[in-house]
């Protein structure tokens, strides 16, 4: 169960600060896509109006050809989003805001304990699941996060910046989890970190100033020509535009 | 109710007890009130004292005899139900400015705000948390206020009368707090800005007498103070509760709103 995404034209201003500009992507069903780019880029701005939590200022983006705009609630049940920086309920346990993210999402009874479970053994949560979680570490927290996303088997996974400040081993536990994810789900997954896009994606697109600047296939990805070298090219090329 | 709204209640709830302001207010509420009772009481007690032992019969009054004026319901459950309505105007901004304020400031409403909640889900969840804090804190407080209908024989309608009352004046103070609090981002300018509206809104009557009638009319009906008196006194009309739910209705409309219009900032 994966979901496509069509994203035509999107334009999203804050004032007179453009944060996207004209963005247009598509992406298969359960194809794992990667949006990098310097910050200020337009990259989490995309991915806030994919999950419906901000409206573009012009344009649409369909998730299996329903439009985020005019339903945002219908796209929002196929999607798991993880935040950038865990925004999470810090007086709750681990197993009741499992619980609770299950119940919102339309999960009840056992499907929704079965959920729950699945989660903390998919995750490795056991060792915390009652402990709250504002006494968490940053790569429990993060877990959390990514955990509650995928409660309800979403067609479409969102993810922003899923390995900021987890520690070497963190990372690549994470990375092997996400990189497990494709196929039976789409995976959005938004990073600065170059490698683990090189790593996990099968396509990966460069935004620059709200603008996409350039799509790495998974052969350009396979072939070893490095994200590095793409990312400094375009990101000097948009420095010599300016 | 849908099991969305129940689910995101019971998270409301949880929240609402995680934190000590809660049981502070809880608590102080019951003292104050108690205190206040007791004051009344005594007061009370001290003028029946000084007409029945020297009787003031110089001041109108045969010695010996009661004025028809000075009576429970006028010396004590009248001022009582008064000191709880500007309780409930002190109180109630402390429990409201977090509700909407908190989400904000700790990034939480994007986690609500992606989920397949509906805006007026979770800002129905958000009001019937606070509109049942209010009903608690009035059952809590209920004893004294009892105590005063049941010696003053004023019978069971009478303080039904009264706390149907206060739990509108209550829902309305709440809406007009959760609406200051899902237009700020900070708690301590939602709980102000819904301190100097609840009391403006409670009593216009000094403005009354600076305009012409028809003006001083629409601000009588405007005003909180004179739909609460008609409860004390025993009279419920379907108006004054329309006016209390409308003033819900207008806080909860503009919550709803204020999270739509941030989604198109």
């Amino acid at each position: 169960m994966s979901a496509q995404i069509e994203a035509r034209n999107v334009t999203k201003q804050f004032g007179d600060q453009v944060a996207l500009r004209d963005f247009s992507v598509d992406v298969a069903p359960g194809e794992i896509f990667g949006l990098i780019g310097p910050n200020g880029a337009g990259k989490t701005t995309f991915l806030r109006i994919l999950t419906g939590y901000w409206l573009p200022t012009s344009g649409d983006v369909r998730v299996d050809g329903t439009s985020v705009v005019k339903e945002p609630h219908a796209v929002r049940k196929r999607i798991g989003y993880a935040p950038e920086q865990p925004k999470l309920y810090s007086d709750h346990r681990v197993d009741s805001f499992l619980r609770l993210m299950a119940e919102l999402r339309g999960l009840r009874g056992v499907a929704r304990q079965d959920a729950v479970e699945r989660a903390i053994e998919r995750f490795d949560l056991e060792e915390v699941r009652t402990r709250r979680i504002g006494v968490l570490s940053k790569g429990f927290r993060q877990r959390v996060s990514l955990a509650q996303a995928l409660l309800h088997e979403p067609a479409l996974l969102v993810i922003d910046e899923p390995t900021v400040g987890l520690d070497p081993a963190q990372q690549i536990a994470l990375r092997r989890i996400i990189q497990g994810l494709g196929g039976d789900h789409t995976v959005l997954l938004c990073t600065h970190q170059l490698g683990e896009a090189e790593a996990c994606c099968d396509r990966v697109l460069l935004l620059v100033g709200g603008r996409p600047r350039r799509i790495a296939t998974a052969q350009e990805l396979a072939s070893g020509k490095h994200l590095e070298e793409l990312f400094l090219a375009e990101t000097n090329d948009s420095e010599a535009d300016a | 109710m849908s099991w969305r709204i129940w689910t995101l209640l019971r998270k409301e709830l949880r929240s609402l007890f995680s934190t000590p302001i809660a049981y502070v207010v809880l608590t102080a509420s019951v003292s104050v009130t108690a205190v206040l009772f007791f004051d009344h009481l005594v007061r009370f007690n001290r003028l029946l004292f000084v007409f029945h032992s020297e009787g003031i019969g110089a001041g109108g009054f045969d010695s010996g005899t009661i004025p028809r004026q000075l009576n429970l319901l006028e010396e004590v459950f009248i001022p009582l139900s008064q000191d709880v309505s500007l309780m409930l105007l002190l109180v109630i901004p402390l429990i409201t400015m977090r509700v909407f304020a908190e989400e904000k400031t700790q990034g939480t409403d994007e986690l609500l705000l992606t989920t397949p909640l509906r805006t007026w889900e979770i800002g129905a969840a958000k009001y019937l948390v606070a509109w049942s804090f209010v009903a608690l804190l009035l059952a809590m407080t209920a004893l004294y206020p009892a105590v005063a209908v049941r010696q003053a024989q004023l019978g069971l309608p009478h303080l039904l009368a009264l706390y149907l009352g206060q739990l509108g004046f209550g829902i309305a103070v709440a809406s007009i707090g959760l609406a200051c609090s899902s237009l700020s981002r900070n708690q301590v300018v939602a709980a102000v800005v819904a301190y100097a509206l609840s009391f403006i809104l409670y009593d216009f009557h000094w403005l009354s007498t600076l305009v012409s009638q028809p003006f001083a009319r629409v601000l009588e009906e405007v005003e909180l103070q004179s739909h609460l008196e008609a409860f004390a006194r025993g009279v419920v009309q379907l108006r004054h509760g329309v006016y209390f739910l409308g003033i819900g209705a207008i806080g909860f409309t503009i919550s709803v709103g204020s999270i739509e219009l941030g989604r198109a900032r």
